[in-house]
């Protein structure tokens, strides 16, 4: 069972109760009618003050809009749509209950008829499925005495991002493009058009000599090529490490992953038994995002799987 | 600052002037206090906040003034509630003008409600009812826009007038619920620390003193204050008593002014001041802060006046009274009204019942250097007559015909008698009181000048008389009877004779005071039964009821209460049925609107066709009537499904649009008639 409001005491509230109960002890010991008087007033402006808050709650509708991409330890937009058919609310912020997420939505005023939308910053501590049960409404109108809260239960899950930041951990070896040249500057040549011509040098691969130039010269000459930028890689993360080392690896790897598609190469994921294709561009980096928030949280969808 | 938050603190700094009146109109705060406090809400509601950057400065002000009004305390200067209401004023003074934050407001509010607390316990005023209203409503105000400010996001505008709305409605029911909760909440002690006595707003302005003076400036005739109430018993049942009550009586004139003669005697219970007996009237008499002296009022001829209380701020005590040789009263402890009883002997009794007076040449001394045009005119106009009572009403009759009453007094002169009687010829009841007298005296007629009120207005069963009914008239001694009252000044100048507007509205104070004082100030357990009692109304006569029969409430309240849970039941259902009715769209209204229109003009719209479609169709014909059908079918469309409400008014001037084409278009296919001139 769970009562249909919850109410708590601000501190305003805390003083006025104070006072209120000051002012009744000082009725009822001396008998003083204009002391009953105020604390009619006192006791009537409580009661009045529940009724106008419950007007605020009831004929009340909430809808989930949530947010765009919600990365951890940093506010993220999130949205609420209020409605409500008829009557005027005010002072309403709107938070989630029962889920790890700091902020709240504020809302001056709630006309009827018109959904309105609700932004709230909100910060999740990290990355993984954060499951959402309900949402709490709350006003403190008419006089900030008392936070009256309305739970609308509404099932829902936030997947929040690994929080973004540096990697300090190098780069992995690409599995395609001119692996065999890593490590040689005058070796990393490039796999693309042909750039020109010049002079072999020692050591210098044999299978790139232009031979018919170089008989027509009479000098060893090869062909310089531009350098292939796109290369392919898949990074690793392992699913049983300690949560938050995993974290921590969800974290370095989401910051490599944005890295290296931003620099155009192709990403994927290999995590145990599952693995993420290697692809470039944002949908790209969606898709691993999302790999990497669930990895040690759930099993990865299927449809993720290279 | 913003617009908002500057309403905001008007209305917060509203709440706490009003919160100090509450306190104010007791009348007891220091002078200073209510300066420094008056100036603090004048700068603060101007918008200057010299405290803003000096919080710790004015903080050790403040301090300054806690000591030293606890200092004041200590040596009995200051009472203790006053002093904490005092500082409690000035706390609120010094955070009005400090810089407005969240916990600037929260202490202003908080010393606001102390403030009310502390007015609570200082007076029973009827303004205080009005300051408690109107400290409620700007404090609720205030922090009503607070809450919903701190709700608003950073550049977006607050609902000032809805928010103000709903505040308002919800205080009038605040208002009338602490009503409902000051009746029912149980009394469980009687009132014995409420102040109901306290001096008020403004000086005593009863006019009454020790001495009748002529000259001077004044017009008192015209001040309306209450300044004694009397219950009469038995009760004369007249609405104006219009009945002479007597304070003082003078007996020694010196030309300007009257007095008496001996030194006052010691201070007793009660005093008698003539021989009483059966048939007496009974007066309960309380003179209020208003009367300001300490004479005890009685109506003539007052045989014994006793039982007196002196009340103040601090409590009500009994008092002695101490009796002059002129039979005046004085209450032997000084307060801020007083309450005691009055015997006075009915006029019929008067004559068989009179004191014996000792020594009559007292009430025959001329002032020196008297003008002697005063004997001549009274030896003229007397004639033969030496009755003294006769003579007294004859120069009573001479002074009425012949000299008008006037409120504008001379000044100062050197015999004002004389300037009165044959050079001014106009002047106010104790320029006539005086020279009725002394004409008298000239003829050997013993006389004196009597000081009080005449008048008497019924009230709520009570007799109440204003400052303005203060009166001085003559008595003249009649051998065998005592003093006999005669009045010179002209009869409807004897009242008050305020203006008539003024006279309107203090009835109507009066009459909320009235309701006031008992309904509210007096109210009390036994109102409480009394109430329970009157709404249950069981049999009363034990004796109508048989032995042995279960006592249960008369028939007529069965069937009362029936009634009410039939209206109840059904106001509930009806309430309940008009919830859960689904009220129809706004723009359905608009939508009804539009038919209405286009059913005028046969032959465009087609009975249930589809608004859209009938747009679409007039588009396409190129219609007259397809741009404003075309307009009004979008913003139906947008209002019903695309989430955009109508604003108020909308859907009218848009009904307005397409009836205005719908004419025109009437008016274009309308044959024309042609004229010809020649």
């Amino acid at each position: 069972m769970r009562p249909p409001r919850r109410l708590s005491v601000t501190r305003t509230g805390r003083t006025y109760l104070v006072v209120t109960v000051g002012v009744g002890l000082g009725a009822l010991n001396t008998g003083n009618n204009l002391l009953y008087l105020l604390l009619g007033l006192l006791l009537s402006v409580i009661v009045v003050s529940g009724v106008l808050s419950e007007r605020c709650l009831s004929d009340l509708t909430v809808r989930r809009l949530g947010a765009e991409a919600a990365h951890a330890g940093e506010p993220f937009a999130f949205r609420w749509a209020l409605s409500r058919r008829r009557g005027l609310a005010f002072a309403l912020t709107v938070s989630e209950v029962g889920a790890p997420l700091q902020g709240e939505g504020r809302l001056a005023a709630l006309s009827a008829g018109a959904e309105q939308v609700v932004r709230a910053d909100l910060k999740a501590p990290r990355r993984g499925p954060v499951p959402l049960t309900a949402v709490k409404v709350t006003t403190t109108f008419p006089l900030g005495l008392f936070a009256k809260s309305r739970v609308f239960p509404l099932e829902g899950t936030l997947l929040v991002y690994p929080a973004r930041g540096h990697s300090c951990e190098p780069v992995p070896v690409s599995h395609e493009g001119p692996a065999g040249l890593v490590g040689s500057a005058r070796l990393q040549d490039g796999t693309g058009d042909v750039a020109g011509l010049r002079e072999l040098a020692e050591g210098e691969d044999a299978r790139r000599i232009h031979w018919l130039k170089s008989a027509s010269t009479g000098t060893l000459l090869r062909t310089e090529r531009e350098r292939e930028e796109r290369r392919s890689f898949v990074l690793e993360v392992d699913p049983t490490l300690p949560l938050a080392a995993l974290d921590r690896r969800c974290e370095e790897l989401a910051a490599q992953a944005q890295r290296l598609l931003a620099e155009g190469h192709e990403v994927g994921l290999g995590a145990a038994e599952f693995r993420l294709r290697p692809a470039v561009g944002p949908g790209q980096l969606r898709r691993l995002l999302r790999a990497l928030a669930l990895v040690g949280h759930a099993p990865l969808a299927q449809e993720e799987a290279a | 600052m913003q617009p908002r938050s500057l309403l905001r603190l008007r209305l917060r700094d509203l709440a706490a002037a009003f919160a100090f009146v509450s306190m104010a109109v007791s009348g007891q705060l220091p002078a200073p206090a209510l300066v420094v406090v008056g100036l603090g809400v004048g700068l603060a509601l101007l918008g200057r906040r010299p405290f803003g950057s000096r919080g710790g400065l004015s903080a050790l002000v403040l301090a300054l003034m806690g000591a030293l009004l606890m200092g004041a305390v200590a040596r009995g200067m200051v009472d203790l509630v006053v002093a904490a209401c005092t500082f409690a004023g000035l706390v609120t003074t010094q955070r009005l003008l400090s810089a407005p934050t969240p916990a600037t407001d929260a202490q202003v509010h908080l010393t606001g409600l102390l403030m009310v607390a502390g007015g609570a316990a200082l007076s029973g005023e009827l303004l205080y009812a009005l300051a408690l209203a109107l400290f409620a409503t700007f404090a609720a105000l205030s922090l009503g826009l607070g809450v919903v400010e701190a709700a608003t996001p950073a550049g977006e505008v607050v609902p000032v007038r809805a928010v103000l709305r709903l505040l308002a409605l919800g205080l009038l029911f605040a208002l009338v619920g602490s009503l409902a909760f000051f009746v029912l909440f149980p009394r469980l002690s009687w009132n014995v620390a409420g102040r109901r006595v306290s001096p008020g707003l403004g000086p005593a302005t009863t006019g009454y003193s020790d001495t009748v003076r002529l000259g001077g400036t004044g017009t008192l005739k015209t001040n309306p204050r209450v300044v004694l109430r009397a219950r009469l018993t038995p009760d004369p049942g007249l609405e104006r008593l219009d009945a002479y009550w007597v304070g003082s009586t003078f007996d020694t004139f010196d030309g300007t002014e009257w007095s008496s003669v001996g030194e006052p005697l010691g201070s007793a219970d009660q005093v008698r001041l003539a021989p009483g007996g059966e048939g007496v009237l009974h007066q309960e008499v309380e003179l209020l802060p208003a009367y300001g002296a300490t004479t005890a009022v009685a109506l003539e001829s007052p045989s014994l006046i006793g039982g007196a209380t002196a009340h103040s701020p601090q409590g009500s005590r009994r008092t002695g009274l101490v009796r002059s040789p002129s039979g005046e009263v004085r209450f032997a402890v000084r307060g801020t009204g007083y309450s005691y009883h009055a015997y006075s002997m009915p006029p019929a009794r008067q004559e068989t019942r009179a004191a014996r007076v000792k020594d009559a040449s007292l009430f025959l001394s001329l002032p020196p250097d008297m003008d002697p045009r005063v004997s001549a005119l009274a030896a003229r106009e007397l004639g033969t007559t030496t009755e003294p009572l006769a003579s007294a009403e004859r120069l009573a009759t001479y002074l009425r015909s012949n000299y008008r009453y006037s409120l504008e007094l001379p000044g100062e002169v050197e015999d004002p008698l004389a300037h009165f009687l044959f050079e001014r010829q106009e002047g106010h009841c104790e320029h006539f009181a005086t020279a009725l007298a002394i004409l008298l005296r000239t003829q050997g007629i013993p006389a004196r000048v009597a000081a009080g009120f005449f008048g008497g207005e019924r009230m709520e069963g009570h007799y109440v008389v204003r400052a303005g009914d203060a009166h001085a008239w003559t008595q003249v001694l009649v051998p065998g009877r005592g003093w006999v009252t005669v009045d010179a000044t002209p009869e409807a100048y004897r009242a008050a004779q305020p203006a008539a507007l003024l006279a309107w509205l203090t009835r109507v104070y009066e009459a909320v005071d009235a309701l006031w004082r008992t309904q509210v100030l007096d109210y009390s357990f036994r109102d409480q039964v009394d109430l329970l009692r009157s709404l249950v109304r069981p049999p009363t006569s034990r004796e109508a009821m048989p032995e042995g029969r279960l006592r249960l409430p008369p028939a007529r309240a069965w069937a009362a209460a029936l009634a009410v849970a039939l209206a109840v039941y059904a106001t509930l259902r009806l309430l309940d049925h008009r919830r859960r009715r689904t009220a129809p769209h706004a723009a359905t209204g608009l939508l009804e609107a539009v038919e209405r229109e286009l059913r005028r003009t046969p032959g465009v719209w087609r009975e249930g066709e589809p608004l859209e479609e009938l747009a679409a169709r007039l588009r396409v014909s190129v219609h007259p009537l397809a741009a404003p059908v075309a307009r009004v079918t979008r913003r139906y469309l947008e209002a019903r499904f695309g989430g955009v409400s109508l604003a108020d008014g909308e859907a009218r001037a848009l009904a307005r649009v397409l009836a205005r084409a719908i004419e025109a278009r009437r008016q274009a296919d309308a044959p024309r008639s042609v004229t010809t001139g020649r």
